[in-house]
């Protein structure tokens, strides 16, 4: 049921940075992994 | 203050007066880079409510609130990966249009209706929950506040669309972080000199402020790590991907990366950024261990006791918080000792004193708190939300307290000027020129979506003038959503990745979907049943699939 004229060229290109998008989140999994456990460390350091 | 909101919201005009067609009404020219999506998609988020409570919501419980937003980044790549090349290759102007060429016009009627209820709810409360806040500190009159802020957003929004609303968060949201930025440094400087940064975030380890990750899986905990990262993933992947006031600000990228850019933009800085705003709740908790604080922090309360009989009881207990303010300090100094000296016991001790002082503290604000009550039992008198902004205005100098009241100004406008343009789009698109006035030329639409702008504006507003205060104003914002946002993104789920399920049973699994979330939520409220309202989201999810899957088998072969 997709309208046809609607649809827009596929702009998909790869990222700007990190080569390609399977990286980049990557990247953003793995930062987010690290603030956590930076979290997790901060709150055990100072309690 | 006025200065940098009048030239943010001239910039807005300016950048956008050559808009005249529905197309750049409603998704910009498509020409904007990254980091203006990520900053706009951020800028809607972070309302007013998130600067007002947030700190004071980490002067009450810590950093715990920080878990709400773990399930953020993992949402932000679930996004990029399976929902932004769909709407990008159907080229469509509002989330809920992809739904009828999935299902049926009955099923994008439902969801834009769904939508357009829970966000014209929450349009209010971005609007109201500054303004009564703004105006207690402050002295202005609370509908003057509200009317203030209501109509700069609506005339900027009506005036230039989505664009106006992208290019103004872009500077709203540069103003709102160098604000907090400077408040959080203003903050460390504000402590007494024999106090370091680091005895300052020792003795908010040792308080349990600290407490920012919690392992426990605990169904009635609001903020756990399992609660933001289950519940929270599906609460931003449907309020992101599903919600028309965000999937607009990324439609109006230039192209399909751009917008992945701007997503995962967002994903990086929002956790951080967050903890920062609680971190700042943290640094006014040791600040006010220091500095005598108030013994209620809402003004206009206190001042209800004023020439009332109360007035004398009123007086004994300041004087009582004084003596234990007193007292407090002095066990605080012991603690920092006994901290640098790294004695244990030393260090317990003086602790459980200031765990004793703080108990008489609190019986002595929650007597405040009975008396303001006696004088006007309407009162609202929780005062956690007052907290930053009573820092601001009394212990900032002059300049700092402009920025940081143009900081929570930028906030509310941003917040309201997305949900204006989109329940516009929404009303116009799905519902008025698909359903009700379908035949008319590109300049109808287009006034039809300003029109519609005041309109919805208009709404917000009244809801605005005459809501009351919830519990907690964030918290307030965040339970509406998740009533509506699970169902919603059933409805999503099953179109992306149920793909034999056909409209008519997606459609009678959502309405079923939603009445059992309701139910659940009021039997909560009746305290029947303890279910934290993020898991919500993920209830309603998950009945849409089950229940779409159900009634497939026993209605199929109706798929459009």
């Amino acid at each position: 049921m997709e309208n046809n004229k609607n649809i827009q060229q596929d702009t998909d290109e790869a990222p700007a940075f990190f080569g390609s998008w399977k990286n980049l989140y990557l990247i953003v999994l793995v930062f987010h992994a690290f603030l956590i456990t930076v979290f997790y460390f901060f709150a055990k350091y100072y309690s | 203050m006025l200065g940098t909101l009048s030239l943010i919201v001239a910039y807005g005009v300016y950048k956008t007066r050559n808009v005249d067609n529905v197309k750049s009404y409603l998704l910009g020219d498509k020409d904007l880079p990254w980091w203006t999506i990520g900053l706009s998609v951020m800028a809607t988020q972070a309302s007013a409510i998130t600067f007002l409570s947030t700190p004071g919501k980490a002067y009450d419980d810590g950093l715990g609130f920080a878990q709400f937003y773990f399930g953020l980044p993992v949402a932000m790549v679930f996004l990029c990966i399976f929902v932004l090349p769909i709407y990008y290759r159907l080229n469509v102007f509002t989330a809920y249009e992809y739904l009828e060429g999935r299902f049926d016009l009955k099923t994008r009627t439902l969801t834009a209706i769904l939508f357009l209820i829970q966000r014209g709810l929450a349009a209010g409360i971005t609007i109201f929950a500054p303004g009564i806040i703004l105006s207690n500190i402050l002295g202005w009159d609370l509908n003057l506040t509200i009317l203030f802020i209501g109509i700069v957003v609506i005339f900027y929004t009506v005036f230039g669309g989505t664009k106006a609303v992208s290019v103004t968060q872009k500077q709203q949201m540069i103003i709102i972080l160098t604000g907090m930025v400077l408040a959080a440094i203003i903050l460390v400087f504000k402590l007494p000199p024999d106090i370091q940064f680091s005895d300052a975030v020792s003795i908010a380890g040792k308080m349990g402020k600290l407490e920012v990750v919690d392992f426990e899986f605990d169904l009635s905990n609001r903020y756990n790590f399992w609660s933001g990262m289950i519940g929270g993933v599906f609460l931003f992947v449907s309020y992101f991907g599903t919600d028309q006031s965000q999937v607009q600000r990324y439609l109006s990228g230039k192209t399909l990366s751009e917008s992945r850019l701007g997503l995962l933009f967002n994903g990086i800085i929002k956790v951080p950024m967050q903890f920062l705003v609680l971190f700042i709740g943290v640094l006014v908790f040791i600040f006010f261990q220091f500095i005598q604080p108030p013994i209620h922090f809402n003004k206009a309360n206190l001042n209800k006791l004023e020439n009332t009989v109360y007035e004398t009881e009123l007086a004994k207990l300041q004087q009582k918080h004084k003596e234990t303010f007193e007292l407090k300090q002095t066990s605080m100094r012991s603690l920092i000792t006994a901290i640098d000296n790294k004695n244990q016991n030393e260090i317990l001790a003086a602790k459980s004193n200031i765990d004793a002082l703080m108990q008489q503290d609190s019986q002595i604000r929650a007597d405040v708190k009975g008396l303001i009550l006696q004088a006007d039992d309407s009162a609202e008198v929780k005062d956690s939300d007052y907290v930053f902004i009573t820092f601001v205005t009394q212990y900032l100098p002059i300049g700092m307290v402009g920025l940081l009241l143009a900081v929570i100004f930028s906030a509310a406008m941003s917040t309201t000027a997305s949900e204006l343009n989109a329940l516009a789009t929404t009303s116009v698109i799905d519902i008025y020129r698909r359903s009700i006035v379908t035949d008319k030329t590109d300049q109808h639409y287009l006034k039809a979506s300003k029109w519609l702008t005041i309109f919805w504006g208009l709404l917000a507003l009244g809801f605005a003038l005459v809501a009351s205060l919830f519990d907690n104003l964030i918290e307030a914002v965040n339970i509406i959503g998740s009533v509506f946002y699970g169902t919603i993104l059933g409805i999503f789920m099953v179109a992306f990745f149920m793909k034999r399920v056909g409209g008519k049973a997606v459609f009678l699994a959502a309405l079923l979907a939603e009445l059992i979330v309701i139910a659940v939520f009021i039997l909560d409220k009746m305290e029947i049943v303890s279910i934290a309202y993020l898991w919500l989201n993920l209830i309603g999810c998950i009945l849409v699939m089950i229940l779409a899957g159900i009634f497939e088998e026993l209605f199929g072969k109706d798929k459009t």
